[in-house]
């Protein structure tokens, strides 16, 4: 390969395979799909995208080494990065920078650490708040102007009003308003003539990156933070039996979730999701506050105890899995919920926030949809995990660790993700008064790495050069995540353990904390029950619809109404099965009033009964009904006496009549009030049909056939042409390439200031060929000069392959 | 995991096993601080409110303690958040405080300042509207002045906000007067004592004790432990002539020491009796009798029934927050949900014992609660469902298919002093005449309710018929049987009330009757299940019978 320049993809040629392994972990994107060669790896490793991934997962350390690198420069000494980062703590700067070696957001040369070209495109113009270099704000400015020496020298004279401008955008950002006012103009015109702003246009300015850094002594950031902050934990007791007792109530708003939506489940919204209305509905079921209750139903549909049905009328209903569910050892059933919650993308604290301009969220909506809260709380479980156990973390000092591990990320939305986390944790039992519990240890495991310090050790700092470039620009970019410590492997990064394994040794931890059901009830005159702990699967459900729940925690309180009991009777129980069920699961006697609230509903119990009927027959003549009710030929009609005299049936009135003066009878029509319709000769009509046109369907004619002919000719001639136009053209053949190859190889070529072959196919899809000079690649198009020095641009998407210019 | 007697729900209700053995100590612990809200049975429900947290405070209980007791006695694990709540609430309780400083440049005069101890909290008091105007001078960024008249109100206003203040300005003294209790041939009962030092040690404040149980006898203890002159406030005219019998019996007081000041008469002396009636008349809208309170230099004030003091006697009260005050009841369950301004007001609970406890002592008589339904004839039945259905309850609570029912309860109870209660003076009249008895309403004079009282009291007659005049205050001690034809709607007060009449002791152990007669199948029947509901609550046992039952 013609190459000496492209030095990224050397080094990760010249890498070994547990470094090229390291790296693909580091940066997963990088294998999916699966490169063909190392080449096109290490051009993919240097797309914007890929760069841009791996960016943001760096953490506060790492990003700021990375900054360091860009503003010093290509292979700066040591020192340099150090003082820029105002820290002496070499080797933990050498670690920091054999990790963004080994993914590959920086490569080695013979000269030195390079990084990959993509990178400060994608930190933008203002690395570090600082500004553009001055030769990028001013290509004509003098040597001297960027010179620090010199810049401190004028910061020196600066009159008190300049310096304090100055001061003002020492930290970023670096860009400023020209003030209108007079004094303001004179202030800023002292800076602007002594090149310590450079205008921008006409009312902006800038701050040189040099005067930047004169300004900031030196330094890069205000302080460098290069380890991650401390987590201040506190012990807690009794961890384990609080997160059991927060497992086992978790689990009863589910099994109470899946009773109440079980009976009338929620409508779908056209635009998916529950209502407000359904869900303040289900919250007055749950006796819950309105996160919480979110919270419980986007629990139930992660872990696909809930879903849409899909009908017509599409629904919120229990799956067929809840059924299974309902029935396994409750330790199984947390370990469901726990792992589901664990991977789910969903994040229930957005539920009813305003999003973008729609409304309020809806709770199982697309709105709630939010990948970044399954990294987040992979993240808050796995620092919670690096505390001793029985610790529970400060709230604010552990969102400060996370912010230092996603300096990306905003802030509030970050803290408020975190506190939404932790809350969750709380109210499922992974975390028990704040700390984790022992089930939750276990559900965290295979997030954890195999043990290994945090920051990997600096011994290794110029290690891996092997192969580098050969003293050319440094080849196009590749390389991204850089993701510190060793602790954190990527969003998806699970170890290889078993998910089978990991649901089952949840469960079991989970098992010995959760109170054991309990099989009876305490009646009371007051006409409630205690179930003084969870109650076992059958009972639970007998108590749910016969009794409703007045007071819920360790033990559940129920109270008997008219109403329970009458719903206990809809559902079929007998009065006598009830009260038999009730005194063989209690352990008190069953008090009087009970007893008899229960006759007392069954006596009035289906006194009146309702059930549909298409027609009456009546007759004062018993006999004739009778005859009717005794005829063969009627059985279709399924007669039914109510009274003596009266029969009804399912069949049409119309049918009615019509069969039974078939057979003989001679009934008449009676309408709503009772009066005889009499009947005239039915005619009925249907609405008038409405017609369209016809489909048209043009002919297969003459001038249609001639104009077949001409384009499929053309095409030939055209295939011919560019086959002859092919061999006869200059230049080298250019094979159809990799399109993240091809611009990588632009990308050098723009850096190298090279001219490319390139083949490029026009509108009709013929291709030709281009030598051309590319200046600048962006946006989805190539600038470039052509051979006769024109300026024109080239759509990537167009470019079939390119080679560069012998 | 431990087995203790006690359930923490996260509703913040405490649930008590009654029969697990270490029940009583569970309950000793949290008595304190949480408030009894059901007591059927089996499981007992405590439920924790600030307002119970306070009162705990305010008795000297700290968080610490309160969080001991959850975790010591619960068996399952105390939802942290509700450990927390309780620790926040708890902290809020004395953050401010009253207190009376005196001035520097004058050695006699005094102020009454409020303190904090948290900057924040008394800037953020400071910027309620309701506030500010209660206060004067700021003295540093600690301490402001408050005007004296306003330390009531102050404190109402206050715990609204939810920053309770601990009252530490003190009392006066009052006007001294020689009280004492006369114990020749009684004594106090144990928990009375206990109810009197718990209010003398507090200052002020509620003492909570079932009807029946002698609360006028903690009233006339505390008096002997002021020895100042007082000012006793009493629902009616009955109620304070009982009160008076009541204190020259029992205590060193002559006729002529004890005032009364009702509609009737207008005497002060050293021990007033007044009735909320004639405080809270109004003349050309100006409370006519508000001098009383002035009149003299008051060293104690007793309110009976706290539970049923009017809203100008609490805005009255708000200006006497310097005397002592102790507040009578025997249920700290108000229905208009005023329950705040009775802590603010009056002061803290001092002193609680569950009806079911007295009466194991044998203080109070056992009562047997039994509800009878009737079944409504057909044609009544009609007339019912096509009512209106603000005539329902009437219609149905004064069926006449009713009267048989009195009649065989009557029958059965022949000879023991029974009282019928009803709502509806109509339907009181028939009952009388169909049982030939007396009947007690609002039209009948003072001293003819007196002389059948009498006449009731020395078993001359055994059978009266009383409308709802007589729910409070009055004592008819050989009552042993009450039947309850008609009440007001499901009042849970009023049940207690009525209740009360039969839980007197009774001289040979007998056990009370307490029956309600309610018609099947309508309102009258749901009120009923409200107001038993309460009993059952309240550890009474009750039963549903037929009428053709009986």
């Amino acid at each position: 390969m013609a190459t000496s320049s492209r030095s990224l993809a050397d080094d990760i040629r010249g890498r070994s395979d547990a470094e090229l392994i390291d790296l693909v972990l580091a940066r997963p994107d990088l294998a999916r799909p699966a490169p063909a060669d190392l080449t096109s790896l290490a051009a993919r490793a240097g797309t914007r995208a890929s760069v841009q991934r791996a960016v943001e997962a760096l953490d506060r350390g790492h990003l700021q080494v990375l900054e360091a690198v860009v503003v010093a420069g290509d292979a700066a000494e040591r020192s340099t990065l150090l003082h820029l980062l105002g820290t002496d703590d070499a080797a933990t700067v050498d670690a920091i920078v054999q990790d963004l070696w080994q993914s590959a957001l920086l490569w080695r040369g013979a000269d030195g650490d390079h990084v990959v070209r993509t990178v400060p495109e994608v930190l933008g113009t203002a690395v570090a708040g600082l500004g553009a270099p001055m030769r990028e704000l001013r290509p004509s400015s003098l040597p001297e102007h960027a010179d620090p020496d010199h810049i401190r020298a004028a910061v020196a004279e600066a009159p008190d009003d300049s310096r304090a401008m100055l001061e003002r955008m020492t930290w970023g950002p670096a860009f400023g308003v020209l003030p209108t006012a007079t004094p303001g103009r004179t202030t800023a015109r002292w800076l602007l003539e002594h090149h310590l702003l450079v205008p921008v246009s006409t009312d902006r300015v800038a701050l040189p990156r040099e005067v930047g850094l004169v300004l900031r002594q030196g330094r890069l950031h205000r302080s460098a933070e290069l380890t991650a902050p401390d987590i201040e934990a506190r012990p807690v007791s009794l961890v384990d039996a609080a997160a059991g007792g927060a497992a086992s109530e978790c689990l009863t708003h589910l099994d109470e979730l899946a009773a109440t939506w079980g009976a009338e489940p929620p409508r779908v919204l056209r635009a998916g999701g529950l209502s407000v209305r359904d869900l303040r509905v289900t919250q007055m079921a749950l006796d819950l506050d309105p996160e919480h209750t979110a919270f419980v139903v986007e629990l139930a549909y992660a872990a696909g105890l809930v879903a849409d049905d899909g009908e017509v009328v599409p629904v919120w209903a229990p799956t067929s899995e809840i059924d299974e569910w309902s029935s396994s050892e409750a330790g199984h059933r947390w370990s469901t919920l726990a792992v589901a919650w664990l991977g789910s993308t969903r994040a229930p604290h957005l539920v009813g926030r305003r999003s973008t301009g729609t409304g309020p969220a809806n709770a199982l909506g697309p709105d709630v949809q939010w990948p970044a809260i399954r990294a987040i709380r992979r993240e808050v479980l796995r620092e919670l995990a690096s505390l001793e156990p029985g610790h529970a973390a400060d709230h604010t000092s552990l969102r400060e660790r996370l912010a230092w591990r996603r300096p990306n990320r905003s802030a509030a939305v970050l803290d408020e993700a975190v506190e939404a986390v932790l809350r969750e944790s709380e109210w499922l039992g992974v975390t028990g008064r704040g700390a984790l519990s022992e089930a939750g240890r276990a559900l965290v495991a295979p997030l954890l790495p195999p043990p290994a310090p945090p920051v990997r050790g600096g011994g290794a700092s110029k290690a891996g050069v092997a192969n580098t470039s050969n003293g050319r620009r440094p080849a196009r970019g590749r390389g991204d995540r850089a993701n510190g410590s060793a602790a954190d492997i990527t969003s998806n990064g699970q170890t290889s353990a078993e998910p089978g394994a990991v649901a089952e040794a949840v469960a079991a931890a989970m098992s010995a904390h959760l109170p054991s059901p309990v099989d009876h009830i305490l009646v009371q005159a007051d006409l409630t029950a205690v179930a003084p702990g969870p109650l076992v699967g059958g009972l639970g459900s007998f108590m749910r619809l016969a009794a409703d729940v007045e007071s819920r925690g360790g033990a559940t309180v129920y109270r008997f109404t008219p109403e329970s009991v009458r719903r206990a009777l809809d559902a079929g129980w007998t009065a006598a099965d009830f009260t038999e069920t009730v005194r063989r699961s209690s352990r008190t006697p069953v008090p009087q009033p009970l007893e008899y609230l229960v006759a007392d509903v069954a006596r009035k119990h289906g006194q009146t009964r309702i059930g549909g009927a298409a027609a009456y027959i009546r007759s004062d003549d018993e006999a004739v009904l009778d005859t009717m009710l005794a005829s063969r030929d009627l059985t279709p009609l399924r007669l039914r006496r109510l009274a003596p005299t009266v029969l009804v049936s399912s069949a049409d009135p119309r049918v009615l009549v019509e069969l039974l003066r078939d057979n003989g009878f001679a009934p008449v029509h009676e309408g709503q009030d009772g009066a005889v319709v009499h009947a005239e000769t039915p005619r009925r009509r249907a609405g008038a049909r409405r017609r369209g046109p016809g489909p048209m369907v043009s002919p297969v004619d003459r001038p249609y056939t001639q104009s077949l002919v001409d384009g499929l000719r053309a095409a030939e001639a055209t295939a011919d042409q560019r086959r002859v136009e092919d061999e006869t053209r200059p230049g080298p053949r250019i094979q159809a390439m990799d399109p993240v190859v091809t611009l990588s190889l632009l990308r050098d070529a723009v850096a190298d200031r090279h001219g490319v072959w390139i083949g490029y196919s026009d509108g009709h899809g013929a291709t030709s060929r281009h030598l051309i000079h590319p200046q600048k690649v962006e946006g989805g198009r190539v600038r470039a000069t052509d051979e006769s020095g024109h300026e024109k641009s080239f759509s990537v998407h167009r470019i079939t392959g390119a080679t560069l210019e012998s | 995991m431990n087995d203790g007697p006690l359930i923490v729900q996260s509703d913040k209700t405490l649930l008590l096993e009654v029969d697990h053995p270490n029940a009583e100590a569970a309950r000793r612990a949290i008595a304190p601080f949480a408030e009894l809200e059901r007591a059927p049975e089996h499981v007992h429900t405590y439920r924790i409110t600030p307002l119970g947290l306070w009162n705990a405070r305010a008795a000297g209980h700290d968080a610490e303690q309160v969080v001991d007791a959850l975790i010591t006695h619960s068996r399952y694990a105390v939802p942290n958040a509700l450990l927390v709540d309780v620790a926040d609430t708890m902290d809020r309780y004395g953050r401010l405080t009253l207190t009376k400083e005196g001035l520097a440049d004058s050695p006699e005069g005094t102020r009454l300042v409020l303190r904090t101890t948290d900057r924040p909290v008394l800037e953020e008091v400071l910027r309620h509207k309701k506030i500010k105007p209660l206060t004067g001078e700021r003295l540093d960024d600690l301490a402001v002045v408050v005007h004296p008249s306003e330390r009531g109100t102050l404190k109402q206003e206050l715990l609204k906000v939810g920053w309770p203040a601990e009252d530490l300005a003190g009392y006066v003294d009052g006007e001294a007067h020689p009280i004492d209790l006369d114990q020749a041939d009684w004594h106090l009962r144990p928990y009375q004592q206990h109810a009197v030092d718990g209010f003398w040690h507090g200052g002020s404040g509620v003492v909570v004790l079932p009807c029946g149980a002698g609360k006028t006898l903690v009233g006339a203890g505390a008096m002997a432990a002021a020895k100042a002159t007082t000012l006793i406030l009493v629902t009616n005219t009955v109620s304070a002539r009982q009160w008076k019998d009541e204190l020259i019996k029992r205590t060193t007081l002559t006729e002529e020491e004890i005032g009364e000041y009702s509609g009737a008469r207008k005497e002060i002396r050293p021990v007033t009796i007044a009735t909320y009636q004639v405080l809270t008349t109004k003349r050309k809208g100006a409370y006519a009798h508000l001098d009383l309170l002035d009149a003299r230099d008051w060293g104690l004030i007793v309110y009976d029934e706290v539970h049923l003091l009017p809203a100008p006697i609490f805005r009255m009260t708000a200006d006497l927050q310097a005397r002592r005050r102790l507040g009578l009841t025997a249920t700290l369950v108000r229905e208009d949900g005023r329950e705040a301004d009775v802590f603010s007001l009056i002061g803290p609970k001092r002193f609680d014992a569950p009806w079911k406890d007295i009466e194991a002592q044998g203080y109070i008589a056992p009562a047997d609660c039994v509800e009878v339904r009737v079944t409504l004839p057909e044609g009544q039945r009609l007339a019912y469902a096509v009512s209106e259905p603000e005539d329902r309850y009437r219609l149905a609570s004064c069926s006449d298919a009713k009267l048989p029912v009195v009649e065989t309860l009557a029958e059965q109870h022949a000879g023991e002093p029974t009282l019928v209660i009803g709502q509806y003076l109509d339907q009181l009249h028939e009952v009388a005449e169909r049982l030939g008895a007396e009947v007690i309403t609002g039209e009948t004079t003072v001293k003819e309710r007196q002389r059948l009282y009498d006449a009731f009291r020395t078993g001359e007659i055994t059978t009266l018929v009383v409308s709802k005049v007589a729910n409070f205050s009055i004592d008819l001690p050989e009552a042993s049987v009450a039947i309850q034809i008609s009440g007001t709607f499901g009042s849970r007060q009023e049940e207690a009330q009525r209740l009360g009449r039969v839980l007197r002791p009774k001289g040979d152990g007998r056990t009370a009757h307490f029956y309600t007669i309610v018609s099947r199948d309508t309102v009258d029947a749901d009120f009923a299940a409200h107001r038993q509901r309460f009993l059952a609550e309240q550890g009474y046992a009750y039963r549903i019978v037929d009428a053709d039952d009986l």
